[in-house]
């Protein structure tokens, strides 16, 4: 084998190896375009989260609120758990997702506080941390009366 | 005849090599001194096909969906022939391998295993222990029970700690905004199809590796005939994975362990608890709080395994002796010593705040969804609808309250709720609270008469006042009535208010509630002291 034909080999393999990566960057590139999450829609709205009278005077009241949610083919309803509490004459929502790892917490009527049964992490009725791991305190949502209706409505 | 079947045999290794295959696979010289502790790694080898197949089994009847992936579990449990064994074979075939991988890793270590020429095979290995580690998380969501559910939770939060970009890790492992439906398709795709081919790929290199080189042998090479891998290894190997078999069988006898309700994201009452081999992880989680959150979650079992990978080349002596080898085999051993103390440690802690108490209300209300002619004329065994099972309702909430209200009703918001009278209203009320108690279990056992008293004070009573720190505020306390009263008083009370209190507002129940429910309900409140 002459440099010539040494040459042309090595363009022809060079050509042939890079044509094979191309190919396999344009499928890696395709499953990965697939498997990539959409954005997510996260525009708050303000929402009936309970009654005003429903609240008891001495605990947070753990209210539920559903909303339609589209999971991709999968039209469920997301529910998420806020603690509805009166402080004074003002209204309180505290997020029942626990700052360490997204567990739900839970109030202790016992205690008084709140406890997240995952990692032993405890938050006080203000939604401070008094104990174990959790980074930040509980998340404040945005709340309001609606005088109307009375109705206690969150903004998530 | 004899000549023909030869014949064919010769044929067929003409056209395909295969006995130059069997000699090569089976006829591999093994040192001197080969033994028992080298029968670890095809007991791996064993653990791993015994997933494959029961895996190819569960897959045949599972649905990777919310709504079908833990009614097609339970199918598997309860309407599969062999069902519930083959589900305990892979549940418990799970530990098996888990258990099988450290052990062939810690004799790799101790024997020394790792050191040159075989250095990659160290590394393949230790990728495979954490494919392995893969299989075991990926699967765990697919029951989709509660377990399953929270413990992936805490593994997507966990992901969010990857320093830079743990965002976009969270959100690859999601799928979507929340987990829910793109999660269980994607971790199902992971689990059978992208873990399985990398499985494949790294034990077929693991295998040319441990042949390229040859295995280790002893510690100490012994002198003697070396001795082909078929039959004497070969024998002790089968030997190890029947004793094996026979523990994995005697295990998954039982089935798995039993399901848990539904996974139901807005449960407060649940304690997630991971599989026993992340409990260390689980463990250690909790002595690093707040910002240093990271630093338990993937700095230490980060620097561990980097640790481990760099062994090769920290460790590199001549002789492969464990006393020439201290400085590696105690940080080895203590490290493992502090993985079984925090798999302890995790595994003994089990809060107690999740005993969900059934209220008098909800014990009174499953009685009446038991009974009442409302719930039992579709939810019965021939019945239109499928029975009221503890533990396996998985409609949301206000479906359940709709449905309860107005039976007929399909979707919530489609019809309004027929108004009933006040008592029927309470009914309707004891029975919501009850179903949605039933989706983490059955009420408590009590015999028929306590049943019914209960019945009836959530019917009748409860909408007013308040017991154990449930119930209407309207009237009096009666969580400790009988400190106060005695049943006469009581039963007097009920009957007709106004005879015994003149300024009461509570209404006579004498002609609503029968003589002996009356005087039932005050014998039992007046025992409340």
């Amino acid at each position: 084998m002459n440099a010539h034909d040494s040459n042309r080999r090595k363009t022809l393999a060079g050509l042939v190896a890079a044509g094979m990566s191309l190919i396999g960057a344009a499928l890696a590139g395709l499953v990965g375009a697939a498997a990539t999450p959409r954005a997510v829609d996260r525009t708050r709205k303000w929402r009936k989260a309970a009654s005003m009278f429903d609240l008891p005077p001495d605990q947070p009241f753990a209210a539920v609120l559903a909303d339609r949610h589209a999971d991709g083919w999968y039209e469920t309803r997301k529910e998420t758990v806020v603690y509805l509490d009166k402080v004074g004459e003002e209204y309180r929502a505290l997020s029942a997702t626990c700052t360490h790892l997204g567990c739900r917490v839970s109030w202790n009527l016992e205690t008084k506080h709140f406890h997240c049964p995952c990692h032993g992490g405890v938050y006080d009725r203000d939604g401070r941390v008094i104990a174990g791991p959790p980074p930040a305190p509980l998340a404040h949502v945005n709340v309001r009366l609606n005088s109307q209706t009375s109705d206690i409505e969150v903004e998530l | 005849m004899k000549g023909m079947w030869a014949s064919l045999v010769d044929w067929l290794d003409n056209r395909t090599g295969f006995r130059w295959l069997r000699h090569h696979a089976l006829d591999e010289p093994m040192p001197a001194g080969t033994g028992w502790w080298f029968t670890l790694g095809s007991l791996l080898l064993f653990g791993l096909s015994i997933q494959v197949l029961t895996g190819i089994g569960l897959a045949l009847f599972y649905a990777p969906t919310p709504d079908h992936a833990w009614d097609s579990v339970r199918y598997i449990t309860t309407g599969v022939r062999g069902g519930a064994f083959l589900r305990g074979l892979h549940h418990w075939g799970a530990s098996v391998v888990v258990v099988a991988a450290l052990l062939h890793l810690a004799r790799v270590v101790f024997f020394g295993s790792y050191r040159k020429p075989r250095e990659v095979n160290w590394i393949v290995g230790l990728v495979l222990l954490h494919v392995i580690l893969a299989f075991g998380l990926t699967g765990y969501l697919l029951p989709w029970d509660q377990r399953a559910y929270w413990a992936t939770v805490v593994a997507i939060n966990i992901s969010k700690l990857t320093p830079g970009f743990g965002e976009v890790v969270a959100s690859l492992l999601r799928g979507g905004a929340d987990i829910g439906a793109l999660t269980l398709t994607r971790w199902y795709a992971i689990h059978v199809m992208v873990l399985p081919l990398a499985l494949v790929t790294l034990v077929v290199a693991h295998l040319y590796l441990m042949r390229r080189h040859g295995i280790s042998g002893p510690v100490r090479p012994q002198a003697g005939p070396s001795q082909m891998f078929f039959p004497h290894q070969a024998a002790r190997d089968l030997t190890i994975a029947m004793l094996v078999g026979i523990v994995l069988a005697v295990m998954a006898w039982k089935g798995a362990p039993p399901l848990e309700p539904p996974a139901d994201p807005t449960s407060s009452n649940y304690i997630p608890r991971p599989e026993w081999y992340f409990l260390g992880l689980f463990q250690l989680l909790k002595y690093f709080p707040g910002r240093w959150e990271v630093v338990g979650a993937l700095v230490v079992p980060g620097v561990a395994m980097g640790l481990l990978a760099l062994l090769p080349w920290l460790d590199r002596g001549r002789s492969r002796e464990a006393r020439r080898r201290l400085a590696v085999l105690i940080p080895f051993t203590f490290g493992l010593a502090v993985v079984a103390t925090l798999t302890v440690l995790g595994a003994r802690d089990a809060p107690a705040v999740s005993e969900s108490r059934w209220n008098i209300q909800e014990i009174g209300g499953a009685a009446m969804v038991n009974t009442s002619e409302r719930c039992t004329r579709c939810h019965r065994p021939d019945g239109l609808a499928a029975p009221i099972e503890p533990g396996r309702i998985s409609k949301p909430g206000d479906w359940v309250a709709m449905h309860i209200a107005d039976p007929e009703v399909i979707a919530a918001g489609v019809r309004d709720a027929p108004q009933g009278s006040k008592t029927a209203q309470a009914e309707t009320k004891a029975m919501i609270a009850a179903v949605s108690h039933l989706r983490s279990g059955p009420p408590p056992a009590l015999d028929s008469a306590t049943t019914h008293v209960y019945s009836e004070f959530a019917r009748q009573c409860f909408s007013c006042h308040t017991l154990d720190g449930a119930g209407g505020k309207d009237g009096p306390d009666l969580s400790h009535a009988g400190l106060k009263l005695t049943a006469d008083i009581i039963e007097q009370r009920i009957i007709d208010p106004k005879s015994v209190k003149p300024d009461s507002d509570m209404p006579a129940f004498g002609g609503k509630i029968g003589p002996e429910d009356i005087r039932a309900i005050a014998n039992w409140l007046a025992s409340r002291k």
